[in-house]
């Protein structure tokens, strides 16, 4: 398989579907969706809440598998492998990063990279150590999750990402809990991860400023992918959503959108505060 | 060890020491019940076992040494001297009195006594020396007339010492020697020579019990027999079987409510390291969550949670013992009732009792860890 220019993509899903349930009461969560990650890029999925992010996640990370359709994560069709290598795959092949860190709170920030360490790598705290230097930690590897920042903690959680240097890193709103300025500085890291050590990243997020590193925007709308989607920022809760449908106000000769009606209700008490930030 | 179980563990020492209390408590408990057991059964039973008489004699219906109301009529035993299987026999007298430590033993009145002392008065023949002191620690070791060789267990709990004076079946004695091995916890051995027993006792020309030895080479399960056809209205023990039947009228009342205080503890450890690693499992079902995702598999977090349950249980188990040797010495010197005897086989299946109590309390937490689901974590 391989992607659009040629090079074989990381992540592979071809008419991908996931439906939930059975007879009248089923779900379809996903819906024949296409999708690619190829090395050295970063692949933003966005789209409102709802939309099926979170199974497209977990299907992708190998934590469930699709209803129809084919997923192959390096070169590992994880349709046909059996349920019980599902957990080996996902360590050796799959970097995950979570919006809420899920840092072991009794392992200190070595530990938490040294324990997804595969044997074979000797779960090697020297590795462990290494990796920490690189996310510019090397003044916090003996220290308890509770001890660091949230954007120290999201380092660790990258640093155990690539703990066993798979090829694919895929990040659940990575930045939801960080403030700007962190949620900033992560964002260059995941794209020098990307870049540097030709990882394809996928990040599910709603957050606009991950568009700044994206090589690739993908919506993600009622289970399925939608191309061609205009979209912009909504001002209040800086949220990207599409344009169509969306609620909105003309203000000093610009227009504004919004995710939902209490969102414009804020905009329109406060324009001022809020004119600045979106559009 | 894995890394996870022990930083787990560790790192919450509030929990690690609830639970590791309760396991020590049982572990105590248990072995404390058990070595009380054992203490016991070896000094109830000690006394028939190490006295040098092959085959216990008594009236018919006798079972056992304390209880024993037994009468056996020594003009009819004359026919044991025509047997040549026995090498000596000879009457001894065993009777459960109360005695008194007289305080003042220049005064004859009621104020002149001490402290009641439950006995049993044993009279032997002391040239025979049947049924005699087992060991003599102290003193004379035979009881001339007028004087007693009384158990340490009975000098240690009555504060009694050589040349103190006791008051007995209407008789004062002179405590002639200090013996061991006659403590049958509830009550303790005073030996005096059959001839002031039979005087004393009002008994003259009758025993309690025959003892006989055997002559080398003959086996008492096969004489036991022979010595009933001797003696009209007999019953004949070997020393193993009478040791047995008078361990059992001491401890076979205590035993079942030995064992089920021994459930008890078990149950009392069970549920509190149970409850314990339960809700540390419980409140830790998002990180185990987060384990799965990131790539490990149940059996991973079956280990986790079973080696903190057998960690647990293992310093309960240490603690557990070190409290019941170092209580058992401090109890044993206070009260001189408690008898303990720690045995290693006893401790080798409380280590098992221990090993089954943190399996188990390990078996419903790893149920519930198989249910967790990985995609947990992902919600924030």
């Amino acid at each position: 398989m391989s992607g659009g220019n040629g090079v074989t993509p990381v992540l592979d899903m071809i008419a991908v579907t996931k439906t939930y349930g059975q007879g009248d009461s089923a779900v379809t969560a996903l819906s024949e969706i296409d999708f690619h990650a190829d090395p050295g890029e970063v692949v933003l999925v966005m789209g409102p809440s709802g939309a099926g992010k979170t199974t497209f996640l977990t299907i992708a990370g190998a934590l469930l598998k699709p209803t129809s359709g084919s997923v192959t994560v390096s070169g590992i069709n994880l349709i046909e492998a059996r349920d019980s290598d599902l957990p080996d795959i996902r360590r050796e092949k799959i970097g995950f990063v979570f919006q809420s860190f899920n840092l072991l709170e009794a392992l200190n920030a070595t530990e938490n990279v040294t324990l997804v360490m595969s044997a074979s790598r000797g779960g090697s705290p020297h590795r462990a150590r290494e990796l920490l230097n690189m996310m510019g930690l090397s003044h916090r590897l003996k220290s308890l999750p509770k001890n660091l920042s949230g954007g120290e903690k999201q380092r660790v959680a990258i640093a155990r990402a690539l703990a066993n240097n798979p090829d694919l890193i895929l990040a659940d709103e990575p930045t939801a809990n960080l403030d700007a300025a962190r949620g900033r500085e992560f964002m260059l890291l995941l794209k020098q991860i990307a870049v540097e050590m030709q990882k394809a990243v996928v990040i599910v997020t709603h957050d606009h400023r991950m568009r700044e590193i994206a090589s690739r925007i993908v919506w993600l709308e009622d289970g399925t992918f939608r191309v061609d989607v205009a979209t912009a920022k909504d001002p209040v809760c800086n949220r990207v959503i599409e344009i169509e449908g969306a609620p909105n106000v003309e203000y000093a000769s610009l227009r504004f959108y919004f995710c939902s009606d209490s969102c414009k209700d804020l905009f329109a008490k406060e324009p001022v505060r809020y004119a600045g930030r979106g559009g | 060890m894995l890394l996870v179980a022990r930083k787990n563990l560790f790192s919450e020492r509030t929990r690690l020491a609830i639970s590791v209390g309760g396991v020590a408590l049982s572990v105590f408990l248990i072995s404390l019940l058990l070595s009380l057991y054992r203490g016991w059964d070896e000094k109830v039973g000690g006394y028939v076992e190490q006295a040098n008489v092959d085959i216990w004699v008594g009236s018919t219906g006798t079972r056992d040494f304390l209880s024993a109301a037994s009468i056996v009529p020594l003009d009819q035993t004359a026919t044991l001297n025509n047997i040549p299987e026995i090498k000596v026999w000879a009457p001894i007298i065993v009777r459960p009195v109360q005695g008194i430590k007289v305080k003042f033993p220049e005064r004859t009145d009621k104020d002149a006594e001490g402290e009641k002392m439950d006995m049993h008065f044993v009279g032997y023949d002391t040239e025979k020396n049947i049924g005699g002191p087992i060991k003599v620690i102290e003193g004379k070791d035979k009881p001339g007339p007028g004087e007693v060789i009384i158990d340490k267990a009975l000098a240690k709990r009555y504060d009694v010492h050589l040349n103190d004076i006791i008051s007995a079946g209407g008789t004062r004695w002179t405590v002639a020697g200090i013996s061991e091995g006659g403590d049958f916890v509830v009550s303790q051995t005073v030996f005096v020579s059959l001839t002031d027993a039979q005087a004393t006792l009002r008994m003259p020309n009758q025993a309690t019990f025959i003892g006989i030895q055997l002559a080398d080479g003959v086996n008492p399960d096969e004489f036991t027999a022979e010595t009933e056809k001797q003696i009209p209205q007999a019953v004949a023990f070997t020393r193993v079987e009478f040791a047995a039947a008078t361990r059992d009228i001491i401890l076979g009342n205590i035993l079942p409510i030995l064992l089920v205080v021994l459930v008890l503890a078990f149950i009392v450890g069970l549920a509190v390291s149970g409850l314990t690693i339960y809700t540390a499992t419980i409140e830790k079902g998002r990180e185990y969550g987060i384990i799965k995702a990131v790539g490990f598999k149940n059996s991973y977090l079956y280990r986790l949670v079973f080696e903190q349950a057998i960690v647990t249980g293992a310093i309960g188990f240490i603690i557990g013992v070190g409290l019941t040797l170092s209580f058992g010495s401090f109890a044993s010197s206070q009260v001189p009732q408690f008898v303990t005897l720690v045995h290693w086989q006893d401790l080798l299946a409380v280590l098992g009792a221990t090993i089954v109590m943190s399996l188990l309390a390990g078996y419903v937490p790893v149920r519930r860890l198989a249910a967790i689901d990985p995609v947990e974590a992902f919600k924030a």
